[in-house]
């Protein structure tokens, strides 16, 4: 009788306290919980604030006085409000055309068909990808531009005084920015082509049916969902995008929303409610688009079908056409890459900007490029972008790799996770901008002006991207590599450790890398919160251009670009050994 | 007819050791012949089909479907594949899912270029083709509602619906399952017989090559090693690597103790000191070194060693492993230095340590070529 008491009392004793036992159960549910709380703390307040914003009055120091409808009455009533939406979407419609066109053709011919030349549409989607796209928009601006060389040109054919393109006008942001696009659909088609069975298109050719018939009606079909899914994406961006609105639009009296918001934020004093009301509006468009981008997605995935051996892909024979399919890949090139270059380094290369010409060679000199070297701020420009977008892609390939585990395989709160996470997408990235430095001015925290406040907004704004990573990554490993560690004995966090993370790591690298990338030429987060000693790469060029520093900035932007078309050649090798095709899609 | 000669594919880029391609492959097929190409991964089997389809450019030889030649390197030509009128099942059925059934099955018709059909003749061959492969009224169903079974049989129904002279089938039931498969099996070489058609069929079984086939050409390294009834190459194997490949065959060394005309049955002595009485098919001469194939279910287990009737081999051993298997039991007869396997009735089980007689006759006993 009383052994046995005894032994209930000692059960009683250790019998641990009930939320630890829950804990034990399941020691993800801690991990969930923590990574739930700092998603929560990162992710949430900027959405909050901007509605705060939205739909109060405040005072000079941002105390709430009282709430309003007024800021959204007066979307409706001014009419450039208006103007500046439908500008959006003929900006962000016509780009999105051009640029599916563009890269849609491109990764056609180099994916499925025996076009010569292939090389040179990788190449030059990988420079562009470690380009700033403020850079590119620079090129062109000067190329198609009043004293650049296709006016130039006309002038000197036609004799005539005037010019025969005008570049800053919508024709000339929508061409703009559909070339800055044009790699990423390349990219991102190119995989959806790549994936493609080849059984399909060649069981149409057995069927009879001539290459014409066969991509008309096997292979377009076919990727139909895809590229619309892509439109869709692109689309999104093109509506958040600000380099080309800025730069080519704002100059011609053209604004569409971003550049609103820019305008609303930057005036002394600035209209801040003005500016949420504006990127709630977006906001919305972004979250109805994110919709049917989903369900897009969706049904392209039940276009998955039984798949045979993996035999190598065969690519269409294109005949005699492969010649003209290699003359369209060349021309990609010179407009993706070449020009673009070779503009810039004319810039870095003369002391003020001027047009092509053989008097101006005269005066050409590497003083721009010495300037670069020499100059102290210009190192300490490159040091502050490169250990921002490091910090942040550390910092979200850390978070993610446990949240998109936990949402991946279905854990406590993978849900839960998995929506914080990706809550930032429907941010255009200047919303984000003005939303972050509302939430930071707020906090008593010393970070308003600082690096800091810039890395933490690029974590909000790129954690979706991480999160896409890991997440499919996860995906590619059988759930029986897990169990079977879970058998042989390792608890939850020793099969994360010894299991996950190892074989996850060509996917948490490619994460890393294409976070880095992107984020080291961001400018429309950061053109709101640099401040003049806080400064990353995109928010210098953007200040020297508007001063009308072309040359230094040209200089310095080639050899920023060399720098990071080195990483973006790691990243292209990483992703070519991992074998995974999740870019920011 | 389909004649194809001298057909060669080389692979100039070997990513792995597997993709070698096919070297001199030769094979005239009558009109309405089943025929195999059975072979392990690697062996050619799938290149030489993808050459006839046209998906493969080979690098020499001829290819021709009675009088029309799709493929000549010597003359050049080459018949683009949607011209040659064939029709294949690929190995993933590569149904196109946004398609409906009918659609998929159409396909063909729809785009055929050296005749228009109309709408009343696509309908009328469509719902023929579907009733051919018991699948009639699913004509409107999405292509993405199908079970395996079924994508299966779409694929086989567009196949044929535009009367092929040639139909092509590339390891069509390595998706299903076994219970399907075998029902597949049956199915598949009834429609054949029913349609008529000419048809070539790629696997790596060789039960579904035995079943199935009027002729089998076993490949080994992008050449036809073998190529006959399924009987004959059961029966007689032309090679090692042909015996091991169909069926576990015992094999057994020894020399010639004579000349031997082909056809003919020779002695000849083994190793141990055994004089067994083989079939010669190609013949041999005194002192020749030679590989033996006995099938496991040729040996009659003779625990007396009775049995051993006039001319039939004797061997003695002892069972050194025995298992039931249901419907027979197969043995482990140590006999001197080797194994012999044997599968027998399994009416009476011989206990191992038995000492026990193998007895087999001389047809049984082939002579395996170089």
């Amino acid at each position: 009788m009383s052994a046995s008491s005894t032994v209930a009392e000692r059960a009683q004793a250790a019998r641990p306290a009930p939320w630890l036992n829950w804990l034990r159960q399941d020691p993800r549910r801690l991990i969930a919980f923590l990574v739930g709380i700092v998603l929560t703390v990162l992710m949430v307040p900027p959405l909050w604030m901007l509605v705060l914003d939205s739909v109060t009055t405040q005072d000079a120091i941002g105390e709430i006085t009282g709430f309003t409808f007024g800021h959204f009455a007066k979307l409706g009533t001014e009419k450039n409000a208006l103007i500046s939406l439908w500008n959006s979407l003929v900006f962000a419609a016509g780009s999105t055309v051009l640029s599916l066109l563009l890269g849609g053709v491109l990764a056609w011919l180099v994916e499925r068909t025996n076009a010569p030349l292939k090389v040179l549409a990788y190449l030059a989607t990988i420079i562009s990808m470690g380009t700033p796209y403020i850079l590119h928009v620079i090129a062109w601006l000067f190329l198609l531009g009043k004293v650049g060389p296709l006016n130039d040109a006309y002038r000197m054919v036609t004799g005539s005084p005037d010019a025969l393109f005008n570049v800053n006008s919508m024709a000339g942001m929508v061409l703009i920015e559909g070339f800055l696009w044009s790699p990423l659909v390349f990219l991102l088609l190119g995989a959806t082509f790549r994936a493609a069975n080849a059984d399909m298109e060649e069981a149409a050719r057995m069927s009879g049916a001539t290459v014409y018939d066969t991509l008309r009606r096997i292979s377009l079909p076919l990727a139909m969902p895809a590229i619309l899914a892509l439109a869709l994406f692109v689309f999104i961006r093109a509506i958040g995008g600000f380099e080309v609105p800025a730069l080519v639009g704002m100059p011609a009296r053209i604004y569409v929303l971003t550049t609103d918001v820019y305008q609303a934020t930057i005036v002394v004093p600035p209209d801040l409610g003005y500016a949420a009301a504006f990127s709630i509006v977006m906001v919305l468009i972004v979250v109805v688009l994110l919709y049917f981008y989903g369900r897009l997605s969706k049904s392209a995935e039940k276009y998955h079908s039984v798949t045979g051996k993996g035999y190598r892909p065969r690519p269409f024979d294109l005949g005699r056409g492969r010649w003209i399919a290699g003359a369209v890949i060349i021309v990609n090139f010179m407009i993706v890459l070449v020009l673009p270059l070779i503009t810039l380094l004319w810039m870095a290369l003369l002391p003020f900007v001027q047009g092509f010409s053989t008097k101006a060679l005269a005066t050409l000199s590497l003083h721009n490029f010495t300037t670069v070297f020499t100059q102290a701020g210009y190192f300490e420009l490159a040091v502050n972008s490169l250990a921002v977008a490091a910090g942040a892609a550390t910092a979200i390939m850390v978070i993610t790799a446990f949240a998109g585990w936990i949402a991946a395989r279905g854990g406590p709160g993978g849900r839960i996770l998995d929506q914080l996470a990706t809550l930032s997408l429907v941010f255009p990235g200047i919303c984000l901008g003005v939303a972050v430095m509302e939430v930071y001015l707020r906090v008593p925290l010393p970070i308003y002006g600082s690096l800091w406040i810039i890395a933490i907004a690029y974590v909000i704004r790129y954690m979706p991207y991480g999160m896409r990573y890991v997440y499919s990554g996860v995906l590619q490993l059988h759930k029986e590599l897990e169990e079977a560690a879970g058998v042989a004995g390792a608890g939850s966090m020793t099969t994360l450790r010894r299991v996950i993370v190892p074989l996850l790591t060509p996917a948490l690298v490619a994460g890393w890398l294409f976070i880095f990338l992107i984020a080291s030429k961001e400018l429309a987060i950061a053109v709101l919160l640099a401040s003049p000693t806080s400064k990353v790469i995109a928010v210098a060029i953007f200040d020297q251009w508007v001063n009308g520093q072309g040359g230094e900035l040209a200089a310095f932007g080639l050899v920023w670009t060399v720098l990071m078309t080195v990483i973006a050649c790691v990243f292209f090798a990483q992703m070519r050994r991992g074998g995974s095709d999740v870019y920011g899609n | 007819m389909l004649t194809v000669r001298a057909l060669t594919k080389i692979y100039a880029n070997r990513f792995d050791a597997q993709a070698g391609g096919v070297r001199d492959v030769s094979f005239d097929l009558p009109t309405g012949t089943f025929f195999t190409l059975l072979g392990p991964s690697g062996c050619g089997k799938t290149t030489t089909l993808r050459c006839i389809a046209g998906l493969e450019r080979p690098d020499q030889g001829r290819i021709a479907v009675g009088e029309r030649v799709l493929w000549d390197s010597d003359a050049g030509i080459a018949v683009p594949m949607n011209q040659r009128g064939i029709g294949m099942v690929f190995q993933s059925y590569a149904i196109w899912p946004h398609m409906t059934v009918f659609e998929n099955i159409a396909f063909p018709l729809r785009v055929a270029k050296d005749r228009r059909y109309g709408r009343d003749d696509i309908s009328r061959m469509v719902d023929e083709a579907l009733s051919t492969v018991g699948l009639s009224g699913y004509g409107e169903r999405p292509a993405t509602r199908l079970s395996g079974g079924q994508q299966q049989r779409v694929a086989l129904a567009r196949a044929i619906v535009h009367r092929p002279q040639l139909l092509l089938l590339d390891e069509p039931l390595s998706n299903l399952d076994a219970a399907l498969r075998e029902e597949m099996r049956i199915e598949l070489r009834r429609l054949q017989q029913q349609i008529g058609v000419t048809t070539i069929y790629v696997t790596h079984d060789q039960a579904e090559a035995l079943a199935m086939s009027d002729r089998i050409a076993v490949m080994d390294s992008g050449r036809v090693v073998q190529l006959d009834e399924p009987r004959a190459i059961y029966f007689r194997p032309a090679s090692e690597f042909v015996a091991s490949f169909i069926g576990a065959a015992n094999l057994l060394t020894g020399v010639s103790s004579g000349a031997v005309a082909a056809g003919e049955v020779g002695a000849i002595q083994t190793g141990e000191g055994e004089n067994i009485g083989c079939l010669f098919p190609s013949g041999g001469q005194a002192g020749g070194k030679v590989t033996v194939a006995i099938r496991p279910e040729s040996i009659v287990l003779s625990p007396d060693g009775a049995g051993a009737v006039d001319g039939s081999n004797l061997l003695r051993g002892t069972v050194s492993a025995a298992s039931f298997l249901g419907g027979s039991a197969r043995y482990d007869v140590q006999v001197g230095s080797r194994v012999v396997r044997v599968v027998a009735s399994a009416e009476h089980v011989v206990p191992a340590g038995t000492a026990v007689g193998l007895v087999f006759s001389p047809q049984a006993a082939v002579v395996l070529g170089a």
